[in-house]
């Protein structure tokens, strides 16, 4: 009796989390470290699974677990079309995305791709891009595309606009509404993994290892 | 040697001993070019005469990958020369740790000397040379790994590129090992019979001594271990960084590109699979008696609900896209109203009800919305400038079967500080 209060308790306490959960949200590190912790637990994770199961869903991680996320846990037709449609979105954001990734990291002069915890500014970025004509160019065939759907012509509403959507899609956190400082978030792990596994199901000649020699040396 | 060979009695033996030593005579005579030819890949045919060629291809110190490629070292002697060039290296730090031991040895012998001739004042001069030498030593390790740590904590942060910081990371790593090499050189039991009885030696190589190695070797290995993690962070930065240039290039040769359709096998991947959100939603409910007085409460702390959208946002520039008819008429009505505020204040205290202002004046807006607006005003104010007004409802119950309560005036006075 006790034992079960006490579990009760502790899932009132993981109430604001499975709401997030619920909601479709990514929960990681960075978007939430005490809730993140919280998952972290086995037991926890077995308490929340236990309590979602009226709901057909259930926890579930990406393969290094650095983010959590809801999935079905029984798969019905409707489950099946749902996330058939859900496959097709993301397939269809998967370059402007991964064009993102790769602008940010040459605009910003880097040799890695932002990771959970980096910082943007767009402030930063936009004066990247106005000092170099090739990035602008391909900022405005970034922001103009279906997926970020920018209808500006201005660098400065462009740039906004496609951080409001990683936003929106949980990729980017903003801190405080009124400061334009971002956080990368877990999910941009998630999309890596995708495109691993696309990469790996679809046998696609898309390589990723470092230079062989490179490696034979060390 | 060769004299020797003549001699033997064995033919088979002396002609092994002959051709081996006529091609590691091969090695020495074309060191040079084939030393290029390990830095570079391939050997520099430039530097070998046709017949020097042949032999060393003939001894397979060297081969043709293919017919039409360059000459390159067999991997054997590539092995070898890579051998060789780390035992070198490695010596080098061993060296410094062997050679501080050798002199440690002959020190404590000149001490036990000076101490078995009852010269005190040589002795004392050994104990300090002693002291001096293992000072030397600790400071050696003691610096290397400080280095280490300084590199490690910036994360390789002098070098920008990630191949570079992969590179100082090996340099480190190996650094490292070659350090632990060194520890590893000095043999306490050895020690401990070299110092004897003798208690101030004791005290300075054996228990001083081992504590401060052993101090060193927990921290190589710490190093170590961070330093291992770091590059596999590295490695895996540089991963994905391939990935996604690789994933977008393929993506952008093939714009048709569409994957299996995952949702739809027996086993779903579990990436795939991300069920819909759903939203927790909630609606009042006064079906709990408890309830029912909260909600009210929160239903008369409620800024003029039906109103809500238009008056919160009267000021805002968001009100340029609305029509601009009604954007117009809610300034009018927000300016009588701030109006009607100002004429609060110029009564000095006194309470004005706001019915009454609006009778008295040639305005025309219905009673409703003129006291939703009056309400509203109160509500956006700042809480310091809200502090400065007393808002009193004249209010009462529409029935009493609920708590539904009517506003029929309010009253607005400036509260004057007592």
């Amino acid at each position: 009796m006790i034992e079960r209060s006490m579990v009760e308790h502790a899932m009132v306490a993981l109430g604001p989390l499975l709401e997030r959960l619920l909601a479709g949200e990514f929960i990681c590190a960075v978007s939430d470290e005490s809730a993140f912790r919280h998952l972290e637990d086995e037991a926890t994770r077995e308490q929340i699974d236990t309590y979602l199961r009226p709901l057909n869903r259930r926890l579930a991680a990406n393969p290094e677990g650095s983010v959590y996320f809801l999935a079905w846990r029984q798969l019905s037709d409707d489950a099946r079309e749902q996330l058939s449609r859900q496959l097709g979105d993301t397939v269809n954001s998967l370059l402007p995305l991964l064009e993102w990734l790769q602008l940010v990291q040459e605009a910003l002069g880097r040799d890695a791709l932002i990771a959970p915890g980096d910082v943007l500014k767009p402030a930063e970025i936009s004066a990247r891009c106005e000092d170099n004509q090739s990035l602008r160019e391909r900022l405005e065939r970034l922001a103009t595309d279906g997926f970020f759907g920018s209808q500006s012509e201005q660098l400065d509403a462009q740039i906004k606009q496609v951080f409001k959507r990683l936003r929106e899609h949980g990729y980017l956190l903003q801190p405080h509404a009124e400061r334009q400082v971002y956080l990368v978030t877990g999910k941009i792990d998630y999309l890596i993994d995708l495109v691993r596994f696309i990469r790996d199901e679809e046998n696609l000649p898309v390589e990723e290892e470092g230079a062989a020699t490179q490696e034979a040396l060390l | 040697m060769i004299g020797a060979d003549t001699h033997d009695p064995h033919a088979l033996e002396s002609r092994l001993v002959s051709t081996g030593a006529e091609r590691l005579a091969l090695l020495g005579k074309h060191a040079e070019a084939l030393m290029a030819g390990y830095t570079r890949d391939e050997v520099p045919l430039a530097a070998l005469s046709e017949a020097a060629l042949r032999k060393l291809l003939a001894a397979r110190i060297l081969w043709r990958p293919d017919e039409q490629g360059g000459v390159k070292l067999a991997p054997k002697v590539r092995e070898l020369i890579a051998e060789m060039l780390a035992d070198e290296s490695r010596r080098h730090v061993n060296a410094d740790v062997a050679e501080t031991l050798e002199l440690l040895r002959s020190l404590v012998q000149s001490y036990r000397e000076a101490r078995d001739l009852g010269e005190h004042w040589r002795q004392e001069q050994h104990l300090l040379r002693l002291r001096q030498e293992v000072d030397d030593l600790n400071g050696r390790f003691a610096d290397a790994i400080d280095s280490l740590w300084q590199r490690l904590n910036s994360d390789f942060g002098f070098v920008s590129r990630l191949n570079d910081k992969i590179r100082e990371n090996d340099r480190a790593q190996k650094q490292i090992v070659r350090l632990l090499d060194g520890l590893a050189l000095i043999d306490f039991d050895e020690l401990i019979e070299l110092v004897g009885s003798d208690g101030a030696l004791r005290k300075l190589l054996i228990s001083q001594l081992q504590q401060q190695l052993s101090q060193h070797y927990t921290g190589l290995r710490e190093v170590q271990r961070r330093l291992i993690e770091l590059m596999a962070r590295f490695r895996q930065q540089q991963s994905r960084s391939r990935l996604v240039a690789g994933m977008a290039a393929f993506l952008r040769e093939h714009p048709g590109f569409v994957p299996g359709n995952y949702a739809r096998r027996s086993e779903v991947p579990a990436l795939v699979n991300r069920a819909t959100p759903l939203t927790a939603a909630a609606a009042p409910a006064l079906d709990r008696h408890l309830d029912v007085k909260v909600l009210t409460e929160l239903l008369h702390r409620l800024p003029a609900p039906p109103h809500k959208p238009q008056t919160v946002t009267a000021a805002g520039p968001a009100e340029a896209q609305e029509a601009s008819l009604v954007a117009a008429r809610q300034q009018a009505l927000k300016q009588d109203v701030e109006r009607f505020y100002l004429t609060v204040i110029d009564h000095d205290g006194e309470a004005l009800s706001a019915l009454a202002y609006l009778r008295a004046s040639d305005m025309a807006w219905t009673d409703e919305i003129w006291l939703f607006q009056v309400i509203a005003e109160f509500q956006g104010l700042p809480r310091g400038e809200q502090c400065a007004f007393r808002l009193h409802q004249e209010e009462s119950q529409a029935s009493p079967f609920n708590h539904l309560r009517l506003i029929h005036d309010v009253h607005l006075q400036l509260a004057l500080p007592a």
